[in-house]
């Protein structure tokens, strides 16, 4: 099966200090990748890689079998508009209310579906991520978590083919840690799209990834599923996918 | 002493590099506003807003520093116009100094200070927060997006402060001459309408329409390039004032040379 996402040999430096280095990751469609390492191993930069938002200084992006041109901005619109992507720091526009920030990808295409229509997914967006009063609130009437259900409504509203949650977790309680991860495994299974995310939360994604990738020192250093990179020799492996309860 | 020398040369070097990076990063990025206008599919909300916090809320600033403006004008020339007895010029002084020079330079430096600095306060943290990146993702262009909107807001808007500034530092120069100097103000009035002022006006205008351009592209491209967090949007906020103040009085120059 085609790779969603192929990633070859991409290399990135940041004032003089490598940050990917000669990095691959290969994204099979359907399923949902967990992207697991220490803080500073890359995983950010290898999300906005793929979501064509960093440019590397070498090495080669393919997303849905077109390598991607960083000089074509009818290219790059045209592969953007196939993925979705929640930002570690959320990405919400403050100057626009709940409701503006999760309708934002709907009325901002170029052909965006009627009034009524956008109504009423972006109610079942919120309520979705358990939020269906908020619509009229602005942002700095939410808690963080809240803020962070925002933005899960916005990545996902969508439907696109890639969606990429980077520590979509991150700040939040143990139960509502828990049911964001359902909700993107359920996400996941009534589009069909790829899912990859980014997390620190290793019992929780093993629910909902049917295949990890762990990141270090700017390198992927394993691909495969949750049980064989536990007996890895590489001790590495083994500690970023030991359950932390 | 070589080493001295090297050093020296060194840092010329340095500050030159980045001296000619900056007018780059503008002047491509003045390119980029040009394009993006055309076809004008920006964004009409984004541009109502912008010519709202922009425009309105500078009112009350451009009204108090126009009224002290005329007033400290007609003050600095009392002693000459009231030694000589020339009081029948006091308007045409006030009005010429204002309306070509001083009025539009004053409102471009408190705008480019209220209105520049926040712009790269708020794209800056835009920045740092990855909004700018939710955009592209989302298939939109920040320059079209962002930046078209504070373009022409910022220039429509100082244009018209401009025009309600120097109405304000007439008055306040009025004011000031009945107040302080004991001159009856519709002596002050006269002596404006008499001195056929307008084309200084429009000179001030031309220059609040340039002045408007030269912050707007300068507060956007620092806001945009802004690196690091916090830190950063502070650094870009701090250059942005001070290069939107010098892009002020070098436009300025310009302007009254191509005029005159």
């Amino acid at each position: 099966m085609e790779p969603v996402v192929e990633i070859a040999g991409v290399s990135k430096l940041f004032s003089g200090t490598p940050v990917l280095q000669d990095c691959d990751l290969r994204l099979e469609p359907g399923r949902v990748h967990g992207l697991v390492g220490p803080g500073g191993s890359g995983k950010t930069l290898i999300l906005k890689t793929l979501s064509t938002l960093l440019r590397p200084d070498s090495g080669s992006v393919i997303l849905f079998g077109t390598t991607v041109d960083y000089g074509d901005r009818d290219g790059l619109r045209a592969l953007r508009d196939r993925i979705g992507v929640q930002f570690q720091n959320l990405a919400l526009f403050d100057f626009l209310n709940v409701f503006d920030n999760v309708a934002f990808p709907l009325v901002m295409t170029p052909d965006p579906p009627p009034t009524d229509e956008i109504d009423q997914r972006v109610h079942e967006a919120l309520v979705e991520v358990g939020l269906p009063e908020t619509a009229h609130l602005r942002l700095p009437e939410l808690s963080g978590g809240m803020q962070r259900r925002v933005a899960l409504a916005r990545a996902a509203i969508s439907g696109a083919d890639l969606m990429v949650f980077d520590d979509p977790t991150g700040g939040l309680d143990p139960v509502f840690s828990s049911r964001i991860f359902v909700l993107i495994g359920e996400l996941q299974e009534r589009t069909g799209s790829t899912v990859v995310l980014a997390s620190h939360d290793v019992d929780r994604m093993t629910r909902i990834c049917g295949r990890f990738h762990v990141m270090d020192q700017g390198r992927r250093i394993y691909s495969g599923n949750i049980e064989d990179g536990r007996e890895s020799e590489d001790r590495r492996i083994r500690t970023f996918l030991t359950v932390e309860a | 002493m070589t080493r001295v020398l090297l050093d020296v040369l060194g840092t010329f070097g340095q500050v030159s590099l980045q001296a000619c990076r900056v007018v780059g990063g503008l002047t491509l990025l003045q390119t980029r506003i040009l394009l993006a206008m055309f076809p004008p599919d920006f964004d009409y909300d984004e541009t109502v807003r912008q010519f709202f916090k922009v425009g309105v809320k500078s009112v009350a600033v451009v009204v108090a520093t126009a009224l002290l403006t005329g007033a400290i004008m007609v003050i600095q020339s009392g002693n000459s116009v009231q030694e000589t007895g020339a009081t029948g010029l006091v308007g045409w002084a006030t009005g010429t100094a204002v309306l070509s020079e001083v009025g539009p330079i004053l409102i471009g430096l408190m705008f480019s200070g209220r209105v520049g600095a926040n712009n790269t306060a708020e794209l800056g943290a835009m920045v740092v927060t990855d909004q700018v990146n939710a955009l592209r993702v989302l298939g939109m262009d920040p320059v079209r997006y962002l930046v078209v909107p504070r373009f022409l807001s910022m220039i429509v808007m100082l244009v018209l402060l401009t025009c309600i500034g120097d109405l304000f530092a007439l008055t306040g120069g009025a004011i000031a001459c009945q107040a302080i100097l004991g001159i009856d103000q519709r002596v002050f009035w006269q002596s404006v309408l008499d001195s056929h002022l307008l084309d200084e006006m429009t000179m001030g205008l031309v220059k609040a329409f340039v002045f408007g351009g030269a912050i707007s592209v300068v507060s956007c491209y620092f806001g945009l390039n802004v690196k690091g967090g916090a830190e950063g949007v502070g650094r870009a906020v701090n250059d942005s004032v001070v290069t939107a103040a010098i892009s002020i009085f070098v436009a300025n120059f310009l302007v009254t040379t191509i005029w005159i």
